[in-house]
C-alpha cells in the first residue's frame, strides 16, 4: 500500500467572529488510509473538514497551512478550489435526506460533476454515472438515472451522495458523520462501501465521527478533538487500546458505560402492568388515482407482549420497523386497528374520563430530542407540572411547586431552574427536565423513545445512570425504544427485537444480545459497532 | 419564505426583545410613522385646522401656503384637514378588516390543523373558494345590492383577510403539531383545544402579528382603491382614495391636489411595511438582514 | 402527473361550482323585488313583469340557479337590461381590453422582477442590494392608480407624448391599441414587480442555505452555476405561488386602472352596471372574473408540479 502523504494540515487556527473554533490543528492523511477525527459536539471536527474544502460559513477566518498536492489550500483562489472540489477532493455530509437537490434526478446530479470537470458529453457522463451508481450498490433495475431523490430512502440517498463525491476518483474523500442519521445495519453497509472505495481506489479518507466503535473498526489513524484542541493522535489501534490520554479513556468508558443498577438482577414480577394482545396498526393506502387506493400498510403486525411492574424492557429494531408507531399506540396517542392494549387491565382504546386520566397518570413519556420536547415559551415549572392536570383534584399552586421541586431533586437539578426557560439549559440538562416531567405523576411505566441517542457519549452515560437510579428508587417500569444495542445492554432486563412490524425475538437482554436467533436480530447485533470487540480483533490480526 | 423560522424560536426575555427592537432601524422608523399616523387620526376627532364639511368656494384650488399647507381642493376645503380625517377612515377600515380576518381566520386555521383529515380538507377548500374573490369583486357585489358605503369596504377586505389568516395559522400550526412537546401534552391527556391555546397559539403568535401588519398595509391600499372607484367611503366623509379620484378630474389645472393623498397613502403603507419587516427581525434575529 | 392534474381539475370544478353558487346567492339577497330595484320606482307594472319573466324570478331558487348555470355553460349570459344587448356581446368586446392589459402587466412585472431578484440575491449584502431593496419597499407602498395619475400627468399632460386615456379599438390596428395600453400596464406592473422581486430574492436566499447547495459546491461548481442550476428552480416554487396570487390582484387592479385611463374594459362595464343597477351584467362579470382567478390558480398548481417532482408523484 502506498503511503505517500496527500493532505497535511499544520497549525490550523480558526475563528468565527470573536470565537475561537480551532487551535493549532495538525494532521496528516496518507493515500489508501482512513484518518478518523473523533470528538463530541462543538469539538470543531466538522469545521476542520469544511476548512479543508474551503466551504466555511461567512465570517470564518482560518489561518495556518493546509497542504494538498503541493499547495496551501488556504491561499488558493476560489476558481482554483472549484477545480479541486469534486475532482480531487470529495465530501459526504451527515444528513442524506437534505443533501440532494429535490428537483433534479439522481443521474443528473451524479453526472453533473463529471461533465463540469471533464467536459464529458451528456451520454458519456450518463454512462459513467450509471456505472458509479452500480458500484455504490444502486443497480439499474431499481435505481434508474431518472429517479428523483424523494423516491429513495435515507441509506440509498447517502449512496448517491457518495457516488457524487467519488465520481472522479478523488485523492481525498471527507465523510462528515456519514452514518449518524442511519440505523446500525445501514451504517455498516455504508461504512463497508467507504472502506472498499479506499482499498480499491487508494484514496485517503477523513472520517469524522462521534462514535468510537465506528472509528475503531474503520480507522488507521485517529485524531481526538475537544473544544477545538487536539487531545491525542496516533495509530487507531494504539490510541484506542492503550487509552493513555485521559480524555480518550473518558470517551471510551462513557461509550460502553453500564450503570450501577441494584435492580438489574431482579426477577420478573408477577403482576403484568402493560399487556399487548395482537396489537395491529394499519395505515390506509395512499391514493393512486381518482378512485383507487394502494393496499393499506401494516406498520405494526399482531404484537403481543407484557411488561411486569418495575421491569425495564428494551424494544430494538431498524428504523421503519414500526417501533415508534407501537410506542404511540401504547401511549394512547394512536388507536390500534385491531387487538388490545391495556395498562392495569384498563383498555387504552376505550378508556374515558377518570379512567383515562388514571391511565395517563400511570404512563409517561420521554422523547429523543431534548430541544424539541419543550414548549420554548413556557417556564420549566410550567412544563414539568403539565402532567399534573390529570390528577383528580387540581393541586394548589404551592402543592404544584412542591411536587415540581421534588421531581427536579430526583433528577439531580436544583430549584433555581424553576423560572427559567428550556433554552437556558444544555442538552443533557434538558433530558433531565424531560425525565422530571415524566416522573412527576409517579407513573408506573415510562415509555422512552430513543432517550439518549441525541446526546454526547459522556452525557449519555449520566442519563443512563439516572434511569437506573429511578428504576431502583421509584420502581418505575421502562419501555426503552432504541436502535442502539449498547443502550439496551446497559439498562434493560429484557429485550424485544422488532422487524417489519412484528416482534421476532423476545428474551433476557444478555441472552438475546449475545446469541441472537433470528436473522433480523443477528443483523442488528452484527452491525452494531463494539469498541472492545473490534480492538481485540484488530490486535489479534496485527499479531 | 422561511417563515417557519418565526415559529417556536427560543423564548426571549422581554428586555432582550426591547434591546433588539431599539437597534433595528426599520422597526423604529416603521413604528414612529405608524404611531404618527394613528396620532393624526385621533387628533382629527377633536381638532382639524379647518372644518372639512364647510365648502368655501372663494378659497377653491389655492396653492400651498402658510394658511393651507397643501392648498385647497375644488370646493375650497383645506387638504391638510381632509388628509387628517381621511387617515381616520383608512385606519378604521384596515383595522376592522384585519380584526375580522384574525377573529374568524385564525380559529378556522387552528381547527383545520388540529383536526386534520376531512375537516381540514373542507375548511381549506372553503378558504380556496373565498380566496377567489378579490376584495374588489366582493365590494362590487355588495355595492350592487346595498349601494355604496364605507361598510362595504370593511366587509369586502375583511372577507378576503379570512382565508389569508386561516392559511397562515394552519400552515404555522401544522409545523407545531408534530413537535414533541405537543406529543408530551397529548400523552398527559390534554384536549386538542387546550393544546391549541396553551402550546400552539403562543408559538404562532409572532407569525400572526407580522401577517397582521402586512394585511393592515394591504388593507390601507385596498381601501384607497375601493374608495377611488366609489365603492368605499361616501361624501362628505373624506377618504384618501376619493380625494384622488376628485383630484383626477382636476389633474390638468391643479396637480397638487393629487400629491398630498398619494403621499399620505405611500407613507402609511411604507411605515407599516417597515414595521412588519422590523418586527420579523426583532422576533426572530436569525433572519436579520436577509429580507 | 396526469393523475395529479386530473385530481386538481376535479377540485377546480368543485371550487368553480361553489363560487358560482356564492355569486348567485349573494345577488339573490337583494332587498325587495330585484326587477323593481333594477327598473326603478317609476317603471310600469308591465315592464317589471316583463323583467321578472326574463329573470325567471317566479321559478324556485334552485331551478333558477341550475338554469343560470346551464345557460352560462352554453355561453348565454342573458341580456343586459340597460344596453338591451346580450351580455355576452358586451363582455366579448370589453374583454379584448382587460385581458391584454392584464397580460401585458404580468409580462412586464415578471420580466423586471425575476432578474432583479436574482441580481440582488447574488449580490446579497452589498450596497446595490440594499439600495434596490429600498426602492422595492417604495414600489410596494405606491397605489397603482396614484402612480397611473402621475404617469398621465407627466407623459400625457406635461410632455404630451401619449393621449391621456381612451382606447382606439383593435380594428384601427394593433399599434395604436397597444400604445394606449402601455401607460396603464406600467402603472399596474410597478407594485407587482416590487413585491415579486422581493419574493424572488428571499426565496433564492433561503434556497441557497439548503444542504444540497453545499453538496453542489462540494462538486466543484462555482457559486454562479450553483445559483442558476440548483437554487433557481427550487426558489421558483414559492415565486409561482405569489404569481398566482398576484393574478387576482392584477385583475382587481385592471378594473381600477381602466377608470384612470378611461379604457372600455370589464372594469368600466361593471361600474356602469352598478350605477345603473344592471344586476345581470354585474353577476356575469363577477362570475367570469372569479372563474379566471380559479383557473389561473389551477395553472399555477400545474406549474408547481412541473417545478417540483415530489408533487408529481405525490399520491395523496
Amino acid at each position: 500500500m502506498s503511503k505517500h502523504t496527500i493532505l497535511k494540515i499544520t497549525g490550523l487556527d480558526l475563528d468565527i467572529g470573536d470565537k475561537s473554533i480551532l487551535r493549532d490543528i495538525n494532521l496528516t492523511v496518507h493515500a489508501g488510509t482512513v484518518h478518523a477525527i473523533v470528538g463530541e459536539s462543538g469539538s470543531g471536527k466538522s469545521m476542520t473538514a469544511l476548512a479543508t474544502m474551503r466551504l466555511l460559513p461567512n465570517g470564518a477566518k482560518p489561518s495556518g497551512e493546509i497542504q494538498f498536492q503541493g499547495r496551501n489550500l488556504l491561499e488558493a483562489s476560489e476558481p482554483d478550489m472549484c477545480v479541486l472540489r469534486g475532482d480531487d477532493i470529495g465530501m459526504v455530509f451527515q444528513e442524506p435526506m437534505t443533501a440532494l437537490n429535490p428537483v433534479k434526478t439522481i443521474g443528473e446530479q451524479v453526472a453533473e460533476g463529471i461533465r463540469w470537470h471533464e467536459g464529458a458529453s451528456r451520454m458519456d457522463a450518463n454512462d459513467r454515472a450509471r456505472r458509479l451508481l452500480d458500484r455504490v450498490g444502486l443497480p439499474e433495475k431499481k435505481f434508474a438515472l431518472t429517479r428523483y431523490p424523494h423516491e429513495l430512502s435515507g441509506g440509498q440517498r447517502q449512496r448517491v451522495v457518495i457516488a457524487i463525491a467519488c465520481a472522479l476518483k478523488p485523492k481525498l474523500l471527507i465523510a462528515d458523520e456519514p452514518t449518524t442519521a442511519l440505523d446500525v445495519v445501514l451504517q455498516k453497509q455504508i461504512l463497508d462501501l467507504l472502506r472498499s472505495l479506499v482499498e480499491e481506489d487508494g484514496m485517503g479518507l477523513i472520517l469524522i465521527s462521534h462514535d468510537l466503535g465506528v472509528v475503531a473498526d474503520m480507522a488507521d489513524n485517529i485524531t481526538v478533538l475537544r473544544n477545538g484542541l487536539i487531545q491525542e493522535s496516533g495509530k487507531a489501534v494504539d490510541v484506542l487500546h492503550y487509552q493513555s490520554h485521559r480524555y480518550t479513556r473518558q470517551l471510551a468508558e462513557a461509550s460502553t458505560h453500564v450503570p450501577a443498577w441494584a435492580n438489574r438482577k431482579a426477577a420478573s414480577g408477577e403482576t403484568p402492568l402493560l399487556v399487548l394482545d395482537k396489537a395491529t396498526k394499519d395505515y390506509p393506502g395512499r391514493r393512486t388515482g381518482l378512485f383507487s387506493k394502494s393496499a393499506p400498510f401494516r406498520a405494526v403486525d399482531a404484537v403481543s407482549f407484557s411488561v411486569t411492574a418495575g421491569r425495564s424492557v428494551g424494544l430494538v429494531g431498524r428504523s421503519g420497523c414500526g417501533k415508534s408507531t407501537l410506542a404511540r399506540m401504547i401511549l394512547a396517542l394512536d388507536q390500534p386497528t385491531s387487538g388490545a392494549i391495556s395498562l392495569h387491565g384498563i383498555d387504552t382504546a376505550t378508556a374515558r374520563g377518570p379512567q383515562m386520566e388514571s391511565l395517563r397518570r400511570d404512563m409517561q413519556v420521554v422523547f429523543q430530542d431534548p430541544y424539541g420536547s419543550f414548549n420554548p415559551r413556557r417556564t420549566v415549572e410550567w412544563i414539568i407540572s403539565e402532567p399534573l392536570h390529570t390528577l383528580p383534584d387540581a393541586p394548589s399552586r404551592l402543592e404544584r411547586r412542591e411536587r415540581v421541586l421534588e421531581a427536579l431533586h430526583e433528577v439531580g437539578m436544583t430549584k433555581d431552574a424553576l423560572s427559567r426557560y428550556p433554552h437556558e439549559f444544555s442538552g443533557g440538562q434538558r433530558q433531565r427536565l424531560a425525565i422530571a416531567r415524566a416522573i412527576i405523576t409517579r407513573p408506573k411505566l415510562i415509555v422512552a423513545d430513543e432517550p439518549v441517542s441525541a446526546l454526547d457519549v459522556s452525557i449519555r452515560a449520566q442519563i443512563l445512570d439516572l434511569f437506573a437510579t429511578l428504576n431502583d428508587h421509584l420502581k418505575i417500569a421502562f419501555l426503552f425504544i432504541t436502535h442502539d444495542l449498547a443502550v439496551a445492554r446497559a439498562i434493560t432486563h429484557e429485550v424485544m427485537v422488532m422487524d417489519e412490524g412484528k416482534i421476532v425475538e423476545h428474551g433476557p437482554a444478555g441472552e438475546v444480545l449475545r446469541h441472537p436467533e433470528t436473522a433480523a436480530a443477528r443483523a442488528l447485533v452484527d452491525a452494531a459497532p463494539d469498541l472492545q470487540r473490534t480492538i481485540a480483533t484488530r490486535l489479534a490480526a496485527a499479531n | 419564505m422561511s417563515d417557519a423560522n418565526l415559529l417556536a424560536t427560543e423564548h426571549d426575555d422581554f428586555a432582550q426583545l426591547v434591546r433588539r427592537a431599539l437597534r433595528n432601524r426599520s422597526f423604529l422608523v416603521g413604528l414612529c410613522i405608524t404611531l404618527a399616523i394613528v396620532a393624526i387620526a385621533l387628533v382629527s376627532f377633536v381638532w382639524t385646522p379647518y372644518d372639512v364639511t364647510k365648502l368655501v368656494i372663494s378659497d377653491r384650488l389655492k396653492a400651498p401656503s402658510l394658511d393651507h399647507w397643501f392648498g385647497t381642493d375644488h370646493f375650497g376645503r383645506d387638504i391638510v384637514s381632509m388628509i387628517m380625517e381621511g387617515a381616520r377612515n383608512s385606519i378604521a377600515v384596515a383595522f376592522v378588516a384585519v380584526a375580522i380576518g384574525i377573529i374568524i381566520g385564525v380559529p378556522v386555521g387552528c381547527l383545520a390543523a388540529a383536526k386534520q383529515g376531512i375537516i381540514d380538507e373542507a375548511l381549506m377548500r372553503g378558504s380556496d373558494i373565498i380566496f377567489a374573490f378579490p376584495a374588489l369583486l366582493s365590494a362590487v357585489m355588495i355595492t350592487a345590492i346595498f349601494g355604496p358605503g364605507a361598510l362595504n369596504a370593511i366587509i369586502a377586505i375583511g372577507i378576503f383577510n379570512i382565508p389569508v389568516f386561516a392559511r397562515v395559522a394552519r400552515g404555522a400550526a401544522l409545523s407545531i403539531w408534530p413537535r414533541e412537546f405537543i406529543l408530551a401534552a397529548r400523552a398527559s391527556g390534554k384536549t386538542d383545544a387546550r393544546i391549541t391555546l396553551e402550546h400552539v397559539l403562543p408559538n404562532i403568535a409572532n407569525l400572526l402579528l407580522v401577517q397582521g401588519t402586512i394585511q393592515f398595509s394591504l388593507g390601507i391600499l385596498a381601501e384607497a382603491g375601493l374608495s377611488y372607484v366609489g365603492l368605499g367611503a361616501q361624501p362628505p366623509n373624506p377618504s384618501w382614495g376619493r380625494m384622488l379620484s376628485e383630484a383626477q378630474t382636476m389633474i390638468a389645472i391643479a396637480p397638487q391636489m393629487a400629491i398630498a393623498p398619494g403621499v399620505a397613502i405611500i407613507v402609511t403603507v411604507l411605515g407599516l411595511n417597515l414595521l412588519g419587516d422590523g418586527l420579523r427581525d426583532v422576533l426572530d434575529p436569525k433572519l436579520r438582514g436577509d429580507r | 402527473m396526469l393523475a395529479y392534474a386530473a385530481r386538481r381539475l376535479t377540485a377546480v370544478l368543485i371550487t368553480l361550482l361553489a363560487a358560482s353558487l356564492i355569486v348567485f346567492a349573494v345577488l339573490q339577497i337583494v332587498p325587495g323585488d330585484p326587477a323593481r330595484l333594477m327598473l326603478g320606482i317609476n317603471a310600469t307594472q308591465d315592464a317589471v313583469e316583463n323583467l321578472r319573466q326574463q329573470l325567471r324570478l317566479d321559478d324556485p331558487l334552485h331551478i333558477r340557479y341550475l338554469t343560470w348555470l346551464a345557460d352560462m355553460a352554453r355561453g348565454d349570459f342573458g341580456n343586459s337590461y340597460t344596453y338591451s344587448v346580450p351580455v355576452r356581446e358586451l363582455i366579448n368586446e370589453r374583454i379584448m381590453v382587460s385581458v391584454p392589459l392584464a397580460l401585458m402587466a404580468l409580462f412586464l412585472s415578471t420580466c423586471v422582477a425575476i432578474p432583479v431578484g436574482i441580481f440582488t440575491a447574488s449580490r446579497h449584502g452589498t450596497a446595490t442590494d440594499t439600495a434596490t431593496m429600498a426602492v422595492t419597499q417604495f414600489g410596494i407602498a405606491i397605489p397603482n392608480f396614484w402612480f397611473a395619475l402621475l404617469l398621465v400627468y407627466i407623459f400625457a399632460i406635461t410632455l404630451r407624448w401619449v393621449p391621456a386615456g381612451g382606447f382606439p379599438g383593435w380594428q384601427a390596428g394593433a399599434g395604436p391599441a397597444v400604445q394606449s395600453l402601455i401607460l396603464p400596464s406600467i402603472a399596474l406592473a410597478l407594485p407587482q414587480a416590487a413585491i415579486l422581486s422581493r419574493i424572488t430574492r428571499s426565496a433564492l436566499l433561503d434556497t441557497l442555505r439548503e444542504d444540497y447547495i453545499r453538496t453542489a459546491r462540494a462538486k466543484g461548481l462555482p457559486a454562479g452555476r450553483v445559483l442558476w442550476h440548483h437554487a433557481l428552480r427550487n426558489a421558483l416554487i414559492p415565486v409561482l405561488t405569489i404569481l398566482g396570487l398576484q393574478f387576482a390582484f392584477l385583475l382587481a387592479g385592471t378594473i381600477i386602472i381602466e377608470n384612470v385611463f378611461y379604457l372600455p374594459g370589464l372594469g368600466r362595464l361593471v361600474f356602469q352596471a352598478i350605477q345603473q343597477l344592471d344586476l345581470i351584467v354585474v353577476q356575469s362579470v363577477v362570475t367570469l372574473l372569479v372563474a379566471a382567478v380559479i383557473t389561473v390558480n389551477f395553472l399555477v398548481d400545474l406549474a408547481y408540479a412541473w417545478a417540483d417532482p415530489r408533487l408529481r408523484s405525490q399520491k395523496r
